[in-house]
């Protein structure tokens, strides 16, 4: 599916490195303020780790206007001798062009993949551009296992405050988790690294014109690596702290473009997950430590509001996605008050079935469907919060693991009522 | 007396003749309105056959159209219900047939009326499903975002927006059926601008402490969530 055609100036300077071992991508659009630290710990990263491979830096830009481009191309570490070891040897090239096709992380990520397949590389790391802790150590991180130990996939693994990533730790992992059977924890977490028999893989993938080169990129690699036998791993990369995103940012379509891909992947790979039962552990590189994380406010009054308020409004497509049985328990809970207001494992684990086999139905169109659970997840969010409130980081997680076993012990409802 | 006789055996003659001519008339159509109907029960079959084949009836349900005949206390399925529909419609088309092959120069012209009538039918009856199917998309898009954003009154939006595209879709059809027109147009233009006289006049005049409460709960609503929030969902 190779339709990408590069502008005449990045043909020429493909033509010129010919072929290169490490693709470090960075897909940007308007991160000005964010991407010349991006940029400055990927060069130290390969300078540092990776000094004698030839290694490109590709920024696909989504045409900002505010000199994302221009912050790349001027980005440049100084003095090489405060961070390095060695000097380095190989010379970094850098690309910076804008992507063509549909506006989105997905479109950007497929003309790095292109880059990759152009110049034959080995590795790819992908990053986002408006990281602030990222450190030269997460190239390493990314790059190594692909490049010495023969893994096709690295997915990261980050320390998050117990509060973040609920989208991630209530319904993409678990999921992902029980269907495809590899415990492999951020799926979606935006940093990966890949060899580049995977990039040609995925560029074999008809996927472009659909909702994957908008944003369900992440979970469509995760999955697309997984469900096809790629060899998977994880590196433990610290923290991940990223630019303040725009709090007015609407969270049922960002809860629709995520669990709507997951959801298009459980069509495409049914065969693939239904006889699976049960997981396995991913094996992690990277030395594990705590981080101190920044204090994450949570206004769990505002949560329950909004669920009562789906409860009271949307009756009649929960009923129907439900069954009346569950949409009684629902409103059971919705009776509870503030502090004792749980939302039941069992319950959610059947909510997120429900709402996947009512997508595989297409009991309503699917944005109404899955914008239709926002409230649901609203409720389970501060069910959640209000339950680690008094709970460290790992007791936290212990709870997330309780979840996933969850998932994973009623999958049998969800493979017997898949038609 | 042969005269007389005449005066009598003539008309009944005229008559017999008259009827000898019109008697293949009769049986053509006779023959038109049998096998027509016989022709309409097997089309309705198959029909009803393809709807199933390709679910048809959950398509119905999921868009609604079930509710919308049980609301009309109508209990069959959709498929067979539309199988009804598509029968009846065709045994009309068969009788108005029928009627032409008569060559009775009144029925004729009805006939002729009636097929250059059926055209508008067919486009009412789109807008009318179209009109349906959009309006009950549009009214639940309305409502789950108003729900997402912690609109109080999301329920009553959409079915506030239900009413008022149905108003129109129903004013569209009437128009495209020529149904009194004029009526239709003022009678459209009155609902329509009634309704949103009326919501101005009770949150202006009637409901000024309704919409007080309203406005106030709103706002007290909002300032409890001014708490921050600095949750990453992803």
């Amino acid at each position: 599916m190779k339709t990408v055609t590069f502008r005449k100036e990045v043909q020429e300077q493909l033509d010129l490195i010919k072929t290169a071992d490490i693709v470090v991508g960075i897909p940007s659009f308007n991160n000005a303020r964010t991407i010349g630290h991006v940029v400055r710990a990927v060069q130290a990263g390969l300078a540092k780790y990776f000094p004698d491979r030839k290694s490109v830096l590709v920024n696909s830009d989504g045409g900002s206007t505010d000199k994302t481009h221009d912050v790349v191309k001027e980005t440049s570490i100084e003095d090489y001798a405060s961070i390095l070891l060695h000097h380095r040897v190989e010379p970094l090239f850098k690309i910076a062009t804008p992507y063509s096709g549909l506006p989105g992380k997905g479109s950007a990520f497929r003309t790095i993949f292109e880059v990759a397949e152009a110049l034959d590389a080995k590795a790819c790391v992908v990053v986002d551009s408006d990281l602030r802790s990222i450190t030269p150590e997460w190239i390493e991180l990314l790059v190594k296992p692909v490049l010495e130990d023969g893994f096709d996939y690295v997915a990261p693994l980050y320390h998050r405050h117990k509060y973040d990533g609920t989208i991630t730790n209530s319904i993409v992992y678990p999921l992902t988790r029980a269907l495809y059977g590899k415990r492999v924890r951020q799926p979606i977490g935006g940093d990966f690294g890949f060899s580049g028999t995977l990039a040609k893989f995925y560029l074999t993938k008809d996927v472009w014109q659909t909702d994957v080169a908008r944003f369900g990129i992440d979970i469509w690699m995760t999955t697309t690596a997984i469900a096809n036998q790629f060899r998977v791993t994880q590196s433990f990369l610290g923290a991940k702290i990223h630019d303040a995103k725009d709090p007015s940012a609407d969270l049922s379509a960002m809860l629709y473009q995520v669990v709507g891909a997951t959801f298009e992947l459980m069509e495409t790979y049914a065969d693939v997950w239904k006889p699976i039962r049960g997981s396995e552990p991913v094996t992690a590189f990277g030395f594990e430590y705590t981080v101190g994380l920044e204090q994450v406010n949570v206004n769990t009054g505002r949560m329950l509001n909004l669920f009562r308020e789906g409860l009271k409004n949307l009756q009649e497509i929960w009923t129907d996605v439900l069954g009346l049985g569950d949409f009684r328990e629902v409103e059971r809970i919705g009776l509870l008050g503030a502090k004792e207001f749980r939302f039941p494992l069992g319950l959610w684990t059947r909510v997120i079935y429900d709402y996947a086999i009512a997508f595989h139905e297409k009991k309503l169109p699917a944005e109404h469907l899955i914008k239709s659970l926002t409230p649901l997840y609203l409720g389970k969010t501060a069910s959640f919060v209000l339950e680690v409130e008094q709970m460290g980081q790992q007791e936290a997680e212990a709870e997330i693991e309780k979840l996933c076993l969850e998932f994973e012990k009623n999958k049998e409802y969800l493979v017997t009522s898949w038609k | 007396m042969t005269d007389f006789l005449n005066l009598i055996l003539e008309p009944l003659q005229e008559l017999f003749l008259r009827f000898k001519a019109f008697l293949p008339n009769l049986l053509a159509m006779l023959v038109i309105v049998i096998a027509g109907i016989l022709l309409a029960r097997l089309l309705r079959a198959i029909f009803v056959r393809f709807l199933k084949a390709i679910n048809f009836d959950s398509w119905s349900d999921r868009m609604g159209m079930t509710t919308l005949l049980r609301k009309g206390d109508l209990w069959a399925k959709p498929a067979l219900a539309l199988g009804a529909i598509v029968f009846w419609a065709l045994v009309i088309v068969v009788l108005m047939t029928g009627l032409s092959a008569l060559k009775i120069s009144a029925i004729d012209q009805l006939v002729a009326q009636f097929f250059m009538y059926l055209p508008r039918v067919f486009s009412a009856v789109l807008i009318l499903i179209v009109g349906y199917v959009l309006a009950g998309f549009i009214s639940r898009a309305m409502l789950i975002a108003a729900v997402n954003s912690g609109f109080h009154y999301a329920k009553l939006l959409a079915e506030a927006i239900r009413l008022l595209l149905t108003v129109l879709i129903l004013a569209m059809v009437l128009e495209q059926l020529q149904v009194a027109p004029g009526i239709v147009l003022a009678a459209f233009s009155i609902i329509f601008g009634g309704i949103v006289a009326a919501l101005a006049i009770s949150f202006g005049v009637g409901g000024i402490d309704a919409a007080k409460r309203m406005i106030e709960r709103e706002t007290v609503e909002k300032r409890k969530e001014e708490v921050k929030d600095d949750i990453e969902h992803i």
